[in-house]
């Protein structure tokens, strides 16, 4: 259905989609002000603004549900054209609502987690700083905006992953004296900030270049502008720029969401507190990227028609290969939060597959659909799974896997609501909304027509296999087996206890919810598509021709009557990875059958664990490449041209001048006979020219 | 009709009071002559904002003019153009006023100290002391009287000398005239020589002289350009030469252009004319090294902007792509020379050559975007660059170094120095919401255009590497951030104290401009957009801007005025 409603400016609730943005910068600005009344003030008046940004949140949700849409603009930079509004559709007000409530979460969690910090009142301020920014980039209506929202979540992650910028050794990440090609691979928060902020920016300059190019032949940021007028397109699309442009912002993507080649920022961004580790997984900054493509691909794909297909064929290998590549570094590595954290990449990795395969097959909301019904359930059991790893941290005091095991009888809430969000990821058939997520991209995959579909399909189901295989083994070496030394050591001094329920009840939410979500997945998921269907197709004009086809009968109420509809090989290559992954993680971390230093009897084996646990050495190239290369050139010139030939200048003149009077000087004796004799000669020389 | 002498009492003020500010310092102290200075700096400023407060958009003016000599008449002018210099210059001389008074008190007791401490040896460092027949005493017992005498003294001269270069900085940008362009060029040289050589840390007076003779030397080539132009435009007032312009002949202009690029490049340290810079900008007392690094090497890029660009109309097109590629080379050159230095001075000041670098870049891009963008550059520069000198300024105020590897974790000692240089830092790396953002995207964004329409491979090159260096200042002004800040806190510094409320407010005061151009820059884009959208409106070789796509928008500046607007014209 394309949407008959008119358009809500201002009027009735526009005005929340506006609040919802502005809340939490307002909160940030208060932060420090009510901090002079308490912490106990200052703490909750944080939940309270998340809160209320929430709220403001869903009261947008009937317009999306009705296919509605909310925009509205004010005068900015008029001498340069230029508006600031925010543009509420079907999209952004799914978005805007997963990240408020899980933010919100995340707060309570917070609370509890971050207890008895002394500088509170900087954490409040960029978290409240964080989600403002992250809410700014999805309900704004031009890039521009987005662009601010962008860099403001880049300056919030690099101050919270540099929260604790003492850099005392417990804040550290990776494992200290571990080398890969001479480069150092642990990092301490302040390091892993600048790093984070760093690589960041290296995709936001690639992202302004791509506005530009588009400002420069559209004289818009606005979406809404560039979709009413497309002759841009056709103009840029004549000069072979269309495509360039749009890969460039998404260069902007690949930089938030840690995508190959700018994905190295991912792993040391662990050296922020574990609730700044959920946000930035679970709510904001990585999914940044992702939304983002969600919300130019439709564009691009609607003005260009079928021109702009190497733009989702970027847009898919880069997430096939990040997907691959991430996967395989989260089997070997030894840290919870560092595991996760891989796991993220890889997953995200998997949405902008299916989102780049949208623009290659002949029906876009599938691969779109699947892509965004990925992000919403990794966003629910990522955010768990982090508050929970959060909670082990808490509970054991050690960053390593290999410190804990045996906790499954001591924090028995922990298990069992990270073991649900854990499943989820993991993709266990039919009851979690990790499966039905991860399968509609599986069948998006195939069903696309792309010519290289399978080989992105084998990828895929590679990645499943990977992904239960490691989900298995975090889950194993922390809860099953038996307890650690290092446990045992500090169990006099430091018992490992469960959490309190300030901590728990949020996690516990979000594993439940994605459980939930799991068990209605079907249902859910055809929802979704539909709500998206008439999306695109009203505002982008999108039609999916196969989805004429596709009505599925609207009294559909269980689950389960559509099943039908599956696309078997999908679901049996999704089922068998999760069988096989979850078999083998199973047998060894949790029943611990098989011994893992089996690994280390063969030499190949031994090879690909290291190429594997060393990064395959991206991390390695990045710092030769961007750090230590670069400076020691900066060294030479400084030596050789700036200290020796640029300062040389001045000495050098000073020298030359005084050499220079020291030569006249020479001439000067004082003597009279001297000044006589030159004088005569020169009298000479004159009367010989001039008469001989 | 209104005679108003706004623009003549806000540059000669402070010329005019510097006495009085000296006495003041001598008979009543420091605190008289700050608060004296800061109120006619204020007045000043006042008057300034007044004044501009007449502008009506497009390239109007507000002139006031007065009958002068054989080189024409005298005016002052405030427009589109001179309007952020202006602005920029006098807030920054006015904020950082108050701010020198506990950092120079700091500084002339610790010289004082030195100076009654090592008295035989230290000959050379006595030369400023007031009591001159005390050389003579070897054990001299130093009494309170005697301390405060020689603060007094000086608080009072350096304000005096402060106020007069501000006075010559003002003068500059607002001529009408080329002789009096560089009257007032050469005249703010002087007193921030003085204040250099006496006030300077390390081997200041050497330092002063280098200083001094480079950018006197690059006055000089700047002066046969002007009189050049002078001569055959038959008169020095700006508005002869831009009509009487087409009788400059051919081969003259390259000897003109080139006399001007070379002597204001000089002034703005481009790449390979920068020798003096580092030196003086990290020798220079810390509130000149805040004013020197912004406000007055910018005006180089004001010279360029005034005398090239706008009198020489036509000929800009040839030499833009070098200028453009200067630009680069000088960004570049100077962000890794910053990555390099461990003085946090030192670092700042290869930081204004980059920067100055990005204003070049703009300058060279041959289109109205990107010379707005160049000018709102040095809005921006101007204020984040100040709020990190005084950073700097307040760190050796507690710590007593500058030297970043013996600083570290000062974040949790000095908070409020910390967050207000977090946000220079973030304007001078070009992020939202801070001002740096609203120039860097303006300026990049023509340099691009300007490529795209002429299809121009190197321009498009350029751009690439030019906005690949904006990574490279990013890294280098947060790696600095990051020692001075991050890390482990040394034993020596575990209980330093923030600075005090002159320095942290001042400083807020920039902070808090700075924010609001970033998310509100209309009262600064404005002006400038119209002013050079107006200034190459006939000239086809630079890409104007036009909004292509224009959705539900009333343009307003198409039909802004067009002529001047001269409101007082003294007693010509």
């Amino acid at each position: 259905m394309v949407d008959l409603h008119a358009i809500i400016g201002f009027e009735g609730i526009g005005i929340n989609a506006w609040m919802v943005w502005i809340l939490p910068f307002v909160g940030a600005a208060l932060i420090p002000v009510i901090a002079k009344v308490g912490n106990h003030a200052r703490n909750y008046a944080a939940v309270g603004f998340a809160l209320a940004s929430a709220l403001s949140a869903a009261t947008l949700l009937p317009v999306a549900l009705d296919g509605g849409q909310i925009h509205s603009q004010i005068n900015w930079i008029p001498i340069l054209n230029i508006h600031a509004g925010t543009l509420a559709d079907s999209l952004s007000i799914i978005m805007t609502n997963i990240v408020a409530w899980i933010s919100f979460l995340i707060f309570i969690y917070s609370l509890g987690y971050m207890h008895g910090d002394k500088n509170l009142t900087r954490y409040w301020f960029f978290m409240l700083f964080f989600i403002g920014s992250m809410q700014l980039i999805v309900l704004s209506d031009n890039l521009l905006m987005v662009f601010f929202g962008w860099e403001g979540v880049g300056l919030a992650s690099f101050a919270l992953i540099s929260f604790w910028y003492h850099d005392k050794k417990r804040d550290f990440v990776g494992t200290p004296g571990h080398y890969a090609g001479g480069i150092q691979m642990w990092a301490s928060p302040s390091h892993a900030g600048l790093k984070a902020f760093l690589m960041t920016k290296a995709g936001d300059i690639m992202m302004l270049s791509g506005m530009f190019l588009i400002f420069g032949y559209a004289g818009t940021f606005g979406f809404t502008e560039l979709l009413q007028d497309q002759s841009w397109a056709t103009e840029m699309a004549k000069n072979n720029l269309l495509v360039p442009a749009a890969v460039l912002i998404f260069g902007g993507a690949i930089g938030k969401s840690a995508q190959f080649p700018l994905n190295e920022w991912l792993l040391e961004a662990m050296t922020g507190p574990t609730p700044v580790s959920a946000l930035i997984h679970a709510a904001t900054m990585v999914k940044a990227g992702v939304f983002l493509v969600a919300r130019i691909g439709p564009l691009f794909f609607a003005v260009s028609a079928l021109n702009s297909s190497q733009f989702f064929e970027v847009i898919a290998w880069v997430g096939a290969i990040t997907a691959f590549l991430l996967a395989t570094q989260a089997l070997v590595n030894p840290e919870i939060k560092k595991v996760l954290a891989y796991s993220t990449g890889s997953q995200i990795g998997l949405m902008m597959m299916g989102l780049g395969i949208a623009g290659l097959s002949s029906s876009f909301v599938d691969g779109y659909t699947s892509g965004f019904f990925h992000l919403m359930s990794h966003a629910m059991f990522k955010a768990s799974l982090f508050m929970g790893a959060g909670a082990v941290l808490h509970a054991v005091g050690s960053r390593f896997m290999t410190d804990m095991g045996g906790l499954m009888g001591k924090m028995k809430k922990t298990f069992l609501f990270m073991m649900m969000a854990g499943l989820s990821l993991a993709a266990a058939p039919f009851i979690t909304s990790g499966f039905w997520s991860k399968d509609a991209i599986l069948a998006s995959v195939l069903e696309s027509g792309y010519q290289y579909s399978w080989v992105l399909f084998a990828i895929a189901v590679m990645v499943s296999f990977m992904t239960a295989f490691y989900t298995f083994r975090m889950l194993g070496m922390t809860f099953f087996g038996n307890k650690s030394k290092f446990i045992q050591q500090n169990e006099g001094s430091h018992h490992v206890h469960e959490v309190s329920a300030v901590m728990w009840v949020p996690f516990a939410i979000l594993a439940v919810a994605s459980i939930a979500v799991g068990l209605i997945g079907f249902t859910f998921e055809h929802q979704l598509h539909e709500m998206f269907t008439s999306y695109l197709a009203g505002t982008f004009g999108i039609h999916s021709e196969l989805s004429e086809g596709h009505e599925v009968p609207t009294e559909s109420g269980s689950g389960f009557l559509g099943l039908e509809e599956l696309n078997p090989v999908a679901v049996t290559a999704s089922i068998g990875a999760f069988a096989l992954g979850a078999i083998l993680g199973g047998l060894v971390y949790m029943k611990r059958i098989i011994d893992p230093e089996i690994v280390s009897r063969s030499i190949i084996s031994r090879a690909v664990w290291k190429f594997f646990f060393n990064r395959w050495y991206l991390n390695t190239a990045l710092y030769w490449g961007a750090v230590v290369g670069p400076l020691a050139i900066y060294r030479i010139i400084w030596r050789y041209f700036e200290s020796t030939i640029i300062d040389g200048i001045n000495p050098g003149l000073q020298g030359s001048m005084t050499y220079f009077s020291k030569v006249i000087k020479a001439g000067q004796t004082g003597i009279a006979q001297t000044y006589l004799f030159v004088f005569a000669a020169g009298l000479m020389i004159i009367i010989m020219l001039l008469f001989l | 009709m209104i005679e108003s002498y706004y623009l003549l009492i806000a540059t000669f003020l402070p010329l005019l009071v510097s006495p009085i500010a000296y006495i003041l310092g001598k008979k009543k102290g420091s605190d008289a002559t700050t608060w004296f200075s800061f109120g006619i700096l204020a007045i000043s400023t006042m008057l300034l904002f007044i004044a501009s407060s007449n502008l009506q958009g497009g390239r109007s003016a507000y002139v006031e003019s007065y009958a002068w000599s054989q080189f024409g008449n005298f005016g002052l002018r405030i427009d589109g153009l001179s309007l952020p210099f202006a602005i920029i210059i006098n807030i920054l001389c006015t904020v950082l006023t108050l701010y020198s008074k506990p950092y120079m008190l700091h500084k002339i007791k610790e010289s004082f100290e030195e100076n009654s401490g090592k008295r035989e040896s230290a000959s050379d460092s006595n030369e400023y002391r007031s009591n001159s027949g005390g050389n003579e005493i070897k054990t001299l017992t130093v009494s309170k009287s005697d301390e405060e005498q020689y603060v007094n003294h000086h608080m009072g001269l350096y304000f005096a000398l402060y106020l007069t270069f501000s006075m010559g900085m003002l003068g500059t940008v607002l001529a009408t005239n080329l002789i009096e362009f560089y009257v007032f060029f050469e005249l703010m040289l002087v007193p921030s020589f003085f204040l250099l050589a006496f006030y300077g840390y390390g081997e200041r007076k050497r330092i002063a002289l280098m200083f001094f003779f480079w950018t006197h030397v690059g006055a000089v080539v700047l002066l046969l350009g002007l009189l050049a132009i002078g001569f055959f435009a038959g008169g020095f007032d700006y508005d002869t030469v831009m009509q009487n312009v087409d009788k400059i002949p051919d081969q003259w202009i390259v000897l003109i252009v080139f006399a001007l690029v070379i002597g204001l490049g000089v002034k703005l340290a481009a790449f390979a004319l920068h020798i003096w810079l580092p030196y003086a900008h990290s020798e220079a007392p810390t509130p000149i090294s805040a004013l020197l690094s912004p406000a007055m090497i910018g005006i180089g890029a004001y010279g360029l902007l005034r005398l090239w660009l706008e009198l020489l109309v036509g000929d800009y097109s040839q030499y833009s792509i070098y200028i453009n590629l200067w630009g680069l080379a000088t960004m570049i050159y100077g962000g890794a020379m910053a990555m390099m230095q461990d003085d946090i001075k030192r670092l700042l000041a290869y930081s204004s050559i980059s920067q100055m670098g990005y204003i070049l870049f703009g300058i060279g891009s041959e289109s109205v975007l990107g010379i707005t963008g160049a000018t709102f550059m040095y809005v921006t520069h101007g204020l984040g660059k100040a709020i990190l000198f005084m950073m700097a300024g307040s760190i050796i105020l507690q710590t007593g170094t500058r030297s970043m590897s013996k600083l570290g974790g000062l974040a949790g000692r000095m908070p409020y120095t910390a967050v207000i240089a977090m946000i220079g830092a973030l304007t001078i790396m070009g992020i939202p919401p801070t001002s740096g953002f609203m120039g860097e995207w303006i300026l990049f964004n023509g340099v691009l255009q300007s490529g795209l329409e002429n299809s121009d491979t190197l321009r498009i090159v350029a751009f690439g590497l030019g906005i690949l260096a904006t990574v490279l200042s990013a890294a280098y002004i947060l790696w600095m951030y990051k020692r001075i800040f991050f890390g482990k806190i040394p034993e020596q510094y575990a209980r330093v104290k923030d600075s005090n409320r002159y320095v942290i407010v001042t400083m807020a005061a920039l902070a808090a401009i700075t924010l609001f151009l970033g998310v509100y820059p209309n009262p600064m884009l404005n002006p400038i957009t119209d002013y050079v959208q107006e200034m190459f409106s006939g000239d086809n070789t630079v890409l104007q801007f036009s909004t292509a796509n224009p959705v539900n928008v009333t343009s307003s500046y198409m039909n802004s005025s067009n002529g001047h607007v001269t409101v007082a014209g003294g007693d010509s």
